[in-house]
C-alpha cells in the first residue's frame, strides 16, 4: 500500500515543516575498545534534545555510518527512536555501500516508529540519472515513511540530483519531501529549488553543515548540524538570525560556524569527537580508518574553541 | 584605494560578418548599457570573446570602451593570458589608456599550481597602480581556482589587490575569503562573478559581474539593487527569474547569449571560430525558451 492512500492529508504543513531548522545528526559513541556505547549515545541523544535541536537524524556520515555494520546500524536507529521518545522528529539515514542494505534499513526504520529517513545518491558506482531515480522510486515505494533524498556531488564524483530529476521524483512519489543539498553551490540550489518548491511548496530544502546564510534566502528551511554536539547555542541562533533576516547578525553567526567547520571537516569526525572531549562530553575515539584526535589536536582545537569564544557560550558537560 | 564597482555589466562584443570587430556597434552597446543600469564596465571579459581577440584588439578595445564611457562609468579592463608577460603588457596598456582597474584570471592552459598562480598575478598587479581583481572561474578554467590561503597571500604581497571576482558560486570559499581577507584589508570586496547574487550578497558581495544584461538589464538591475539593500527575502522572485534565464542560455554559451540579444533587437553578429553560431533548430528551440519568460516583456528592445 502507498503513502499517500494511508495519508490522504500528506500534503499538509505540518507533516512536511517538521524536517525544519538546525536539525542534529550525533555522532556515534564508542568504547576504547572501537565498540558502540549505548549508555553515552543515550546521553547524547538526551543532550541534543534538551539543547534545542529541532529534529534528530543518525547515523549521517559524521556518525561513522560506513564504518558500523547494518546490526549496529538497526540497534543504535531503535534506540535513537526510544531515547527521543517522540519529543522532536527521528530520521534515519539508511545510505549503505549495498542498495539492498539500504532497503532493509529503510523497512526497520519503518517497523521501529522512526519519522523518516534518508538516503544519498548510491556510492561509488556513479549512477546514471536513470538509475538514481530508478533507486528513489524504489526506496520510497518500499516504505510509507518521508523520504529525504541527499545530494553531496563533491563527495560523490559528480553524482547528483538535477532539478529536472528531483521534479520527476517530486510529480511520482507523495512521501518524497525534501532534500540535503550538499553542494554549497548557489547554482545547484537555485536549480532544486526552483524546480522542487514549483511541485511542492513544503518541500523540505535543507543544507549540510549549517550553511544557511546562503540558503535560507532561497527557500532554504533548515540544515544537518556539523558542529551541534559542540555549539548547540550558535547553531540555533544563527537559525533564528536568517529566518528573522537580521543579515548583520547572520553574517557574524555564519562566519564564525564556518570557522568551526573548517576546524572539524579536517578528519571528520574525527576533530569533532576531539573536540568533544574539550566540552566536557567525550564520545570515545573514532574507528578505522579516520583517526582518532591526539592530544595534540586536541590542545589545538581547544585553543580555537577558546578564541572563538565557544567555551563561555556554549554548555559543558551532559 | 577604496574602488566599489557595484554593478559591472559585460558587453557581447559585436562583430561584422567579416568577423572584424565592429566598432560602431560597440560604441551603440557601451551606451545602451550605461543606459540601462551597469554602474561599471568589464571588457572584454569571456563573453566579450577575450580568448579569441588578437593583443592589438584588445588594446583598441580597452581605449574604445574608456574613451566611449567618458568618464561616465568605470572600466576594468580585463588582462588574463597563457603569458604572465603579455598579460603584464596589456595590464600597464589598460591603465595608461584610463582604466579604472583591471582584472586577471589563472595562466590559461598550463595547470598552474599555486605557486605559479601566485606569481602571475603578483606580476600582474605590480606592473600597475590600479585596483587589480582577480577573476576565480573554476568552470572555465577546467577546474583551476583559487583558494582562500592563495588570496590570503596576494593580500599580503599586493597593496592594490582589491578583492575577488567569483564565479566559482561555492558559498564555504566565499565565506572563508571574506572571513580572513576582511582582518587584513578590511575593504576587500567579494563581486558576485555572475547575477546569482543572493547568496554571495548574503555572504557579503557588494558587486556583481553581469553578463545577462545584454539580454535582460531590467532584471539584473533590480536583483542587484534588492540585494545591494539587503533585501534579500524579496530578492529571491528576480533571482529565480534570473536563473531559469540563465539556465535557458547557459548550454550554448556565447552563440546562445548573442542569439538571445538578437531576439532582443540587438545584434551583435555571430561568435567568432572556433565558436560555433547555433544551429537553426536549436536557436528556434532557445527563442521558444526565452518565449516562456514573461519578465523579458519588460525589457528594452533594440539599442
Amino acid at each position: 500500500m502507498g503513502f499517500a492512500s494511508l495519508n490522504p492529508s500528506y500534503e499538509s504543513n505540518d507533516m512536511q515543516n517538521k524536517f525544519r531548522g538546525v536539525m542534529q545528526s550525533p555522532v556515534t559513541p564508542l568504547k576504547d575498545d572501537f565498540s558502540l556505547d549505548l549508555p553515552t549515545f543515550e546521553r547524547l541523544l538526551d543532550f541534543h534534545v534538551r539543547s534545542g535541536a529541532p529534529a534528530i537524524s543518525w547515523p549521517h556520515h559524521k556518525g561513522e555510518s560506513l564504518n558500523l555494520t547494518i546490526d549496529e546500524r538497526k540497534l543504535f536507529a531503535e534506540a535513537a527512536v526510544k531515547t527521543v521518545a517522540g519529543r522532536v522528529p527521528v530520521t534515519i539515514h539508511v545510505s549503505a555501500l549495498a542498495v539492498e542494505d539500504t532497503m532493509a534499513l529503510a523497512r526497520h526504520a519503518q517497523d521501529i516508529g522512526a519519522d523518516g529517513i534518508l538516503a544519498i545518491t548510491p556510492y561509488f558506482w556513479t549512477p546514471t540519472l536513470e538509475a538514481i531515480e530508478a533507486y528513489f522510486v524504489r526506496l520510497c515505494t518500499s516504505i510509507d515513511l518521508p523520504v529525504l533524498s541527499y545530494n553531496s556531488p563533491s563527495y560523490l564524483a559528480g553524482v547528483e540530483i538535477t532539478g529536472e530529476l528531483m521534479a520527476h521524483l517530486i510529480e511520482k512519489l507523495p512521501n518524497f519531501v525534501g532534500v540535503k543539498e550538499a553542494s554549497f553551490n548557489s547554482e545547484k540550489f537555485l536549480e532544486i529549488s526552483r524546480a522542487a518548491l514549483k511541485l511542492r511548496p513544503n518541500f523540505a530544502m535543507l543544507t549540510g553543515v549549517e550553511f544557511l546564510l546562503p540558503s535560507v534566502p532561497l527557500g532554504g528551511v533548515g540544515s544537518y548540524s556539523a558542529a551541534g554536539s559542540i555549539c548547540p547555542n550558535l547553531c540555533t541562533e544563527l537559525f533564528d538570525s536568517c529566518v528573522a533576516g537580521e543579515w548583520g547578525r547572520a553574517r557574524e553567526l555564519q562566519f564564525k560556524m564556518t570557522r568551526l567547520w573548517h576546524l572539524f571537516k579536517d578528519q571528520y569526525p574525527s576533530s569533532l569527537k576531539g573536540g568533544m572531549v574539550i566540552m566536557g562530553r567525550a564520545v570515545g575515539p573514532t574507528r578505522a580508518p579516520l583517526p582518532t584526535a591526539t592530544p595534540e589536536r586536541q590542545a589545538y582545537i581547544r585553543s580555537q574553541l577558546e578564541d572563538l569564544g565557544i567555551l563561555e557560550s556554549e554548555p559543558y558537560g551532559w | 584605494m577604496t574602488f566599489e564597482p557595484g554593478l559591472v555589466h559585460t558587453p557581447l562584443t559585436p562583430l561584422a560578418s567579416d568577423r572584424r570587430i565592429d566598432f560602431d556597434r560597440y560604441g551603440r552597446a557601451i551606451e545602451f548599457h550605461l543606459r540601462h543600469g551597469a554602474q561599471s564596465l568589464a571588457v572584454p571579459m569571456h563573453v566579450g570573446e577575450s580568448v579569441s581577440l588578437a593583443d592589438t584588439e584588445k588594446r583598441q578595445l580597452i581605449t574604445f570602451a574608456v574613451e566611449a564611457a567618458a568618464k561616465r562609468a568605470p572600466v576594468i579592463a580585463h588582462v588574463s593570458d597563457a603569458g604572465t608577460g603579455i598579460a603584464v603588457a596589456l595590464a600597464r596598456h589598460a591603465q595608461a589608456a584610463g582604466a579604472a582597474a583591471v582584472i586577471a584570471t589563472t595562466p590559461y592552459y598550463w595547470t598552474p599550481p599555486p605557486a605559479m598562480i601566485l606569481e602571475h598575478f603578483s606580476q600582474i598587479a605590480a606592473a600597475v597602480e590600479i585596483p587589480f581583481f582577480v577573476l576565480n572561474a573554476p568552470d572555465d578554467m577546467a577546474g583551476i581556482k583559487i583558494n582562500a590561503d592563495l588570496a590570503m597571500k596576494l593580500v599580503g604581497k599586493l597593496p592594490n589587490f582589491a578583492g575577488v571576482v567569483d564565479a566559482s558560486l561555492d558559498w564555504q570559499f566565499m565565506i572563508e575569503l571574506l572571513t580572513e581577507a576582511a582582518r587584513v584589508r578590511p575593504d576587500f570586496k567579494l563581486i558576485a562573478g555572475t547575477e546569482l547574487m543572493v547568496s554571495a550578497g548574503a555572504i557579503g558581495a557588494t558587486g556583481m559581474f553581469s553578463a545577462l544584461a545584454s539580454v535582460a538589464p531590467k532584471l539584473v538591475r533590480q536583483l542587484f539593487d534588492l540585494c545591494r539593500q539587503q533585501k534579500l527575502f524579496e530578492a529571491r522572485v528576480a533571482q529565480e527569474e534570473i536563473a531559469a534565464l540563465r539556465q535557458i542560455v547557459k548550454p550554448g554559451g556565447i552563440a546562445a547569449l548573442k542569439a538571445a540579444a538578437r531576439a532582443m533587437g540587438r545584434d551583435y553578429g555571430n561568435p567568432r571560430p572556433p565558436l560555433l553560431p547555433l544551429v537553426a533548430a536549436a536557436e528556434k528551440r532557445l527563442l521558444a525558451e526565452l518565449e516562456t519568460l514573461p519578465v523579458l516583456a519588460a525589457e528594452p528592445r533594440g539599442w
